[in-house]
């Protein structure tokens, strides 16, 4: 009994002990840091309960980190998701170059995020940046737009970043489903006299919309939790023009040494992440995936 | 009899190599640095391998960014580290938890006694936590005021001598074409960005403490709010061109589009570079605008880490090498100084003809003695790294126009004194 019971699941140790030490026990360990005073300056991890959520919710920055999170999510992830799709729909026609460029496009997927937020960096700069430059020469402006000192320049110009670096591995997924695209079903539609139009609407779209959710949900939560190219880019600034929840965690454990207020946040992320996830899951028609 | 021989002349090499760690087994120091001229520290550390036989240098980078928070995750993370550098502004917090350990835990007393009396004074008290040592100078400078000579000259604008005079004086030149007259480092997660500020309310004879520690800088009367409302003006009138970060600031100056920064000495150094700056030559050091003319005087400093104390053999090491790198006859620290412009904390490096000779190129030596002078160390409390943090990007949302210097000032000393309160009761 015992064999046929607990046999698999000694199987299983090799992959389970891997995911609880490098999973579940950060989590639990996070979660009971976020209930106690835990402070570089202070010796001592005393219970405090609530104080954690309560102290990051009410101080200066939390309010506009979630608003700046929730705005860079709406924007992004539905961008991303719309620019990747129809950049697939381009290259999965043949033509001449069209490898070339699909392996072009893959670039950002190649580049680590902090190389990318130095190449926007330069690319938004002032004086030297390729953006003011061509609108000098295009004669469109006569002064620098400071890209990513002015508050609400600079986060434009982070989600742009953003989406940039997304799109690779949105093209991908789509492409890929676009192969499984029963071809003869759409050279019949085309000689049936359906438009371009008409052709996605009604037999692309059904084909691909499964993946388009998951998607959408997989750049919402990248988008809601993104770091690594705001850091770099502008450190969360001007003032708090580009701050987002997840640069908040880091601020909070690494700089302000306040490591129980880090992981409250954390914990804040991971509870309006899970219901980002449930609000896009209920938006949409409950036979979503029969045919896909 | 021959084998009890063997075995004890085997007994005896033994205990006399394991009384010597250094003979018994290399030791290999875990140095981390910020990746400033990392080719002159590895060079820096060879030359300390070869005349320590025994005792090898792994050395660790990070860009100047990630250095203090990748080095809080290290120690967190009881990740091995034998010898840091040391920012001024952390040493009190890293002190008070453990990080770090007072240099006398392996130095002897007789050579760190005759350090010190080298040491300037502001120097020595950024690296004194509790009134014990805790390391010795990587570099030590002042935040200093930086103008193009030939741009003044040519719009026939004297040097300014007052924050009032600096306003003019970039109205006059952007109403007669330049975009932006002032650069300004701008990164909020720098500890640089506030204390640029501090140096120029040390200019203005301002403080933004009073003796016991207390925040006064939400007056409008103090200094810092006065500095932090020209900031204000400065950027709404779209004088200031931002830049992220000093190695920036180096080429803006040289366009030739701008007149006025506030940086480290050795950006100076590094902007009159004839080799690679096309303008070199036309910038100048002036005393920091103010009444008081001070600036900020800091220090970056070589520290042993409580880990490495642990170990007396690991913590004799570690202390050779800060002795090789900052102690006499300060050749490591005069190396920094000719070849990169670095300052120093080592007060006889001033009167090294080499210095002298190196230092003429690019920089007035009596305006720049006249500003060590007058450099002031800053306020660094356990908490004033925590607070920074904090603070920096509210000086930051004041500059851009999202909040006003009233509100930033508020907030500001009230968390200071939050900070220092809850300090107070541990």
């Amino acid at each position: 009994m015992w064999r046929t019971s607990r046999f698999p699941a000694l199987w299983l140790l090799p992959a389970l002990v891997p995911v609880i030490a490098l999973t579940i026990f950060p989590i639990v360990q996070a979660l009971w840091t976020s209930l106690h005073q835990v402070m570089l300056l202070f010796p001592g991890e005393d219970w405090v309960g609530l104080d954690n959520y309560r102290n990051v919710i009410t101080g200066e920055y939390f309010g506009v980190a979630l608003k700046n999170s929730l705005l860079f999510t709406l924007f992004s992830a539905p961008l991303v998701v719309v620019i990747g799709t129809a950049t697939a729909l381009f290259l999965n026609r043949e033509f001449g170059g069209v490898a070339v460029l699909r392996s072009i496009v893959l670039l950002p997927w190649v580049l680590p995020g902090a190389i990318s937020a130095v190449l926007w960096v330069w690319i938004f700069h002032p004086s030297w940046g390729v953006i003011n430059s061509l609108l000098r020469r295009l004669e469109l402006i006569d002064r620098s737009i400071p890209w990513l000192s002015n508050p609400d320049l600079a986060f434009l110009s982070v989600a742009v970043a953003h989406v940039w670096t997304q799109l690779p591995f949105t093209i991908v997924l789509v492409m890929a489903a676009l192969s499984t695209l029963n071809k003869e079903v759409m050279e019949a539609a085309e000689l049936d006299g359906a438009t371009s139009a008409q052709r996605f609407a009604h037999i692309v779209f059904p084909h691909i919309k499964a993946i388009l959710v998951v998607l959408l949900i997989y750049n919402a939560l990248t988008a809601f939790t993104t770091y690594d190219i705001v850091y770099a880019m502008t450190g969360g600034g001007p003032g708090t023009a580009t701050t987002l929840l997840s640069f908040q965690i880091w601020k909070e454990s690494f700089s302000m040494y306040d490591f129980g207020a880090g992981s409250a946040v954390a914990f804040i992320v991971v509870a309006i992440s899970a219901l980002l996830i449930v609000a896009i899951t209920k938006a949409l028609p409950s036979d979503l995936f029969a045919d896909a | 009899m021959k084998r009890r021989s063997l075995i004890a002349a085997a007994a005896i090499a033994f205990g006399l190599i394991a009384a010597n760690p250094a003979i018994a087994e290399d030791i290999t120091l875990e140095f981390t640095v910020w990746n400033y001229s990392l080719d002159t520290i590895q060079d820096n550390a060879r030359k300390f391998e070869e005349a320590n036989p025994g005792i090898k240098v792994k050395i660790t980078d990070y860009t100047w960014q990630d250095y203090h928070d990748s080095l809080v995750l290290r120690f967190r993370g009881g990740t091995p580290t034998d010898i840091a550098y040391v920012g001024q502004d952390w040493l009190p917090a890293w002190a008070a938890a453990g990080f770090l350990a007072p240099l006398d835990a392996a130095a002897p007393a007789d050579v760190l006694d005759d350090l010190k009396k080298d040491i300037a004074g502001f120097s020595l008290s950024d690296m004194t936590y509790k009134g014990k040592l805790y390391g010795l100078p990587y570099y030590a400078d002042t935040i200093s005021f930086i103008y193009n000579k030939k741009v003044l000259a040519d719009a026939g604008i004297a040097v300014p001598q007052t924050w009032d005079e600096v306003m003019a004086a970039a109205e006059k030149l952007k109403a007669s074409g330049m975009e932006h007259p002032i650069v300004y480092e701008f990164d909020q997660e720098l500890p640089n960005f506030f204390d640029a500020f501090v140096s120029q309310v040390y200019g203005r004879g301002g403080d933004l403490f009073d003796s016991e520690q207390k925040a006064i800088f939400d007056n409008p009367d103090n200094a810092a709010y006065k500095q932090l409302d020209w900031l204000v003006q400065a950027f709404k009138k779209d004088l200031v061109q931002q830049e992220t970060h000093e190695s920036k600031i180096i080429p803006s100056m040289n366009t030739g589009k701008h007149a006025f920064t506030v940086v480290f000495n050795y950006v100076l150094a590094a902007m009159n570079n004839a080799a690679e700056q096309p303008l070199a030559g036309q910038f100048a050091l002036a005393p920091m605008p103010g009444e008081a003319h001070a600036a900020l005087g800091f220090t970056k400093f070589y520290a042993v880490t409580a880990q490495a104390a642990k170990d007396p053999a690991r913590a004799e090491a570690a202390w050779k090498f800060v002795n090789f790198m900052a102690g006499k006859p300060y050749t490591v620290a005069k190396r920094w100084a000719v070849e990169k412009g670095l300052g120093f904390g080592q007060v006889p490096l001033f009167d090294d003809p080499d210095v002298q000779a190196a230092w003429n190129k690019w920089i007035d030596s009596a305006t720049l003695k006249q500003q060590v002078a007058t450099a002031r160390g800053g306020v660094w409390t356990e908490w004033t790294s925590a607070w920074t943090a904090y603070f920096r990007p509210l000086l930051a949302k004041a500059m851009v126009g999202e909040a006003s210097v009233d509100e930033v000032m508020r907030a500001g000393a009230q968390r200071w004194n939050e900070l220092r309160e809850k300090m107070a009761k541990q």
